[in-house]
């Protein structure tokens, strides 16, 4: 019964994602059980084949273009305390490896004291749902429809029964890529990924990680994080403050390698490379991950603090690897300026274990909300980053014998 | 260029502070026979163009939590000085000081935690008695007896020789250590006093060695390489550790860190030095983590040592003996969970330690200088190491003693 990764995760040599993304966030209702709500997946999971082969269960003979469809879904840890539900909650799913929730009164920590925080708003946090599907696709539609179709199963089911689907929409979001490499802080900041060749043996679950639930072998563990900028707190800053919190060239994304004589941060004279203006373009490769530095300013820049184990085999937990994929969102909002801006941050991983102490430990991310020195903190830069979704998914295996991913979970 | 001690903790005579240096030198020695290349060396290089750097693993012990579970982990671990000298090998040990609440309860009252390398301790124990007492004294803030430090006959150990004195130190406070002579001359593996024992003084377990320091990274710095269509590309940490037979050392925290970064490095074509001063020092410690009554734990109760800023070797976590509160009294807030901290396993989870390493300039490898590799790239199964029936025969121990039962973790559910 040996499985494989689902799709959706793009880490093969030479793979990007597409441009769209949707997470979608499924709440399991309190009175159904296992059997019910595996019956529901089923057919959401028959419908979603349907959507990447071009069907609309709506328009029979009319096809579609899938925009490149692809489905993946991850259960959260509540799914294990459905009525009846077969599978039992893996060890590496413990709650300590996860995030905290939100507090009643709005924000808290996500972890720890001084890290990420959920925005003062959030009183509830929507992304710790029983189950989080995502559809990536090259165009918005691919991506939109799929949510509506899921909406359509779960409305006609509430129709025919008692009223109420065993599953509901808890939260949908939203975002895409960039093709500029850049973030909504205008830097370069998330260009440094794993290389392709060390991508697997970070994402899949072996049998050593998966400690004794071989069931999870060669599935994967989804991270989201939707994170807003809090733009005007880092307009407030200069070009060189933001530089050296962020560890890159603002313009040219060329890493600081050090500061001059004045303090001002000093790029690698070498990046780009000649013909180049930017560190995306072929040739700048080898400087899309920053080298170690001496300096201590630099080396609690966000890129340093993010990737401290550079020359630890990316395979080992102890090196805190991740594999990112990221999408960018934009969305209005009745707060001025009239929209949020921010990162639905995707990770996949073989324990949650390494994001969570990337994002806890003191020195990593866990003691500062995005970079910097940790006592020394430019007004508001501790909160320039909030949370308004985290959840944490296990993503199971395809298995041939199984109608749908984890299938056995509730039947 | 001489090392300065550990930490530069002490300020040592010339003759002490060369007497450190030949202990690193006869380590360095006894390796480059096998392990020598240009990629390692003991003068760090000081040009423009070196970097330091900190290579960092966590203190827990890694092969009960891959052998068993984390739960076991945590209390073979925790299982005082038999967990501690079976597991804590990852150059990071800790101890659990105990003491007697006002109902007469015993408990936790706070951890000492070490990274110092008992070769430094020997060597002052050796040529310097005086010292190492004070030192002693420094750190547990208790002056011990000379039968506390070189054996129960032992009034005067400057009517010993010098070997005499390694012997008698090593027995009661530092163990054998691995070292064949001292084992010939019947120093047990672990000290037989208590001042290294019911005390974190200095790590005791054979494989947290200056010895084995200067293997690992002498074993990882040479530029290990596999050929591809494309080229030569860096071997992996499987293929390296494989190809020499040592996979069990794969599966630890400490010696795959220590290994591919200076693998890491060669590959480069940089160098590989230990920074002066060579030790093995923390790195960072989440101490936010931890709470009493909601709030963060008092700074007091967190007291680093046994070195300069960014080199400290020793860190005492807890209440002082003024204080009422106990080590148990302390929350410890994981994810999405809080628990109350019942040993050292909780704290050293939080804590990064590692050693520095300068490298050098990236300079061309040439082809003969690539150590090429042809193994299998396979996963290595660190459950199914060696390691694992010595944690498992432990765990056999520990069954019979406390009975098998596992006491649940005590919990305190979070609102939703």
């Amino acid at each position: 019964m040996a499985g494989t990764l689902q799709e959706g995760i793009f880490h093969s040599p030479g793979a990007s994602p597409p441009g769209h993304c949707t997470l979608m966030f499924l709440r399991a209702d309190p009175d159904t059980d296992a059997e019910e709500v595996g019956e529901l997946l089923a057919e959401l999971w028959a419908m979603y084949r349907d959507l990447t082969r071009g069907t609309v269960r709506d328009l029979p003979g009319q096809p579609i273009a899938s925009g490149g469809l692809q489905v993946l879904i991850g259960y959260g840890p509540k799914v294990f305390d459905l009525a009846g539900a077969r599978r039992t909650l893996p060890k590496t799913f413990a709650p300590e490896l996860r995030f905290r929730s939100a507090s009643p009164s709005g924000g808290g920590p996500l972890l720890s004291g001084r890290g990420l925080h959920y925005a003062p708003d959030i009183k509830q946090n929507p992304a710790t749902e029983e189950v989080c599907v995502q559809f990536t696709a090259d165009t918005a539609l691919g991506v939109h429809r799929p949510a509506v179709e899921t909406w359509k199963v779960l409305h006609d089911r509430a129709g025919s029964a008692l009223g109420v689907a065993p599953l509901a929409i808890s939260a949908v979001f939203t975002g895409f890529q960039r093709a500029d490499g850049r973030s909504w802080i205008d830097f370069h900041d998330g260009i440094s990924n794993l290389r392709s060749d060390q991508r697997s043996r970070v994402i899949e679950i072996d049998g050593e990680t998966a400690a004794g639930d071989d069931w999870i072998i060669a599935g994967t563990y989804l991270a989201f994080l939707r994170l807003v900028v809090d733009l005007p707190r880092w307009r407030g800053l200069t070009r060189e403050e933001q530089e050296l919190l962020v560890g890159r060239d603002k313009l040219t994304g060329s890493p600081i390698v050090g500061r001059t004589s004045e303090g001002d941060p000093r790029p690698d004279p070498r990046c780009p490379v000649a013909g180049t203006t930017q560190v995306i373009e072929a040739g700048n490769e080898k400087f899309r991950e920053p080298e170690v530095v001496d300096d201590p300013l630099v080396q609690v820049s966000h890129v340093h603090r993010a990737n401290q184990n550079r020359f630890e085999d990316a395979a080992r937990p102890n090196s805190l690897r991740i594999f990112r994929q990221g999408y960018e969102f934009f969305e209005p909002s009745p707060v001025a300026p009239g929209f949020r801006a921010g990162l639905n941050f995707v990770s996949f991983q073989d324990t949650p274990e390494r994001l969570i102490r990337v994002l806890r430990q003191q020195d990593w991310l866990g003691d500062v909300n995005f970079g910097g020195e940790r006592d020394r903190q430019p007004p508001g830069m501790d909160r320039l980053l909030t949370v308004r979704a985290a959840g944490i998914y296990l993503v199971p295996p395809l298995v041939a014998e199984e109608t749908f991913p984890g299938a056995r979970i509730f039947a | 260029m001489p090392y300065d001690p550990p930490g530069r903790a002490d300020h040592l005579p010339d003759d002490l502070v060369g007497r450190w240096n030949g202990l690193i030198e006869a380590a360095h020695a006894a390796h480059e026979p096998a392990l020598g290349s240009r990629f390692f060396s003991l003068e760090p290089d000081t040009g423009a163009d070196a970097t330091t750097v900190q290579v960092g693993w966590f203190g827990d012990p890694a092969e009960p939590g891959f052998c068993l579970d984390p739960e076991a982990a945590e209390q073979l671990s925790d299982w005082g000085v038999r967990g501690r000298h079976e597991l804590h090998n990852e150059y990071c040990e800790y101890a659990v000081q105990m003491a007697a609440d006002a109902n007469g309860v015993v408990r936790p009252k706070r951890v000492q935690v070490t990274t110092e390398l008992a070769e430094y301790w020997l060597m002052l124990a050796t040529w310097s008695p005086p010292t190492v007492r004070e030192l002693v004294e420094e750190v547990l803030g208790v002056r011990p007896t000379w039968q506390e430090l070189y054996g129960p006959g032992v009034s005067d150990p400057e009517a010993l020789d010098p070997r005499q004195r390694t012997v008698a130190f090593a027995t009661h406070v530092a163990g054998n250590g691995g070292d064949p002579e001292l084992a010939e001359a019947g120093v047990p593996a672990q000290p037989m006093g208590t001042l290294n024992t019911a005390n974190a003084l200095f790590i005791t377990h054979p494989i947290n060695g200056l010895d084995d320091l200067l293997y690992i990274v002498m074993f990882g710095a040479r530029p290990y390489a596999r050929q591809t269509p494309d080229g030569f590309q860096p071997a992996s940490r499987e293929e390296i550790f494989r190809a020499f037979d040592v996979e069990h050392l794969a599966c630890r925290h400490a010696d795959p860190a220590a290994a591919m970064a200076a693998a890491g490095a060669a590959v480069a074509g940089r160098t590989v030095a230990f920074t002066n001063p060579l030790g093995m020092y923390l790195k960072s410690f989440t101490a936010e983590l931890f709470t009493l009554d909601g709030a963060p734990v008092p700074d007091e109760w967190v007291r680093f040592s046994r070195g300069e800023p960014d080199r400290f070797q020793r860190l005492e976590f807890g209440p002082g003996d003024d204080d009422p509160h106990f080590l148990d009294d302390v929350t410890v807030t994981l994810g999405d969970v809080e628990k109350r901290v019942r040993g050292g396993y909780q704290v050293v989870r939080q804590l990064e330690v590692g050693p520095f390493v300068t490298l050098g300039p990236e300079s061309p490898v040439a082809d003969d200088e690539r150590v090429v590799l042809q193994g299998s790239d396979e996963p290595i199964r660190c459950n199914e190491a060696r390691a694992c029936e010595s944690v498992k025969n432990l765990q056999t121990r520990f069954e019979e003693q406390h009975g098998a039962t596992r006491v649940a973790p005590r919990t305190m559910a979070r609102d939703r």
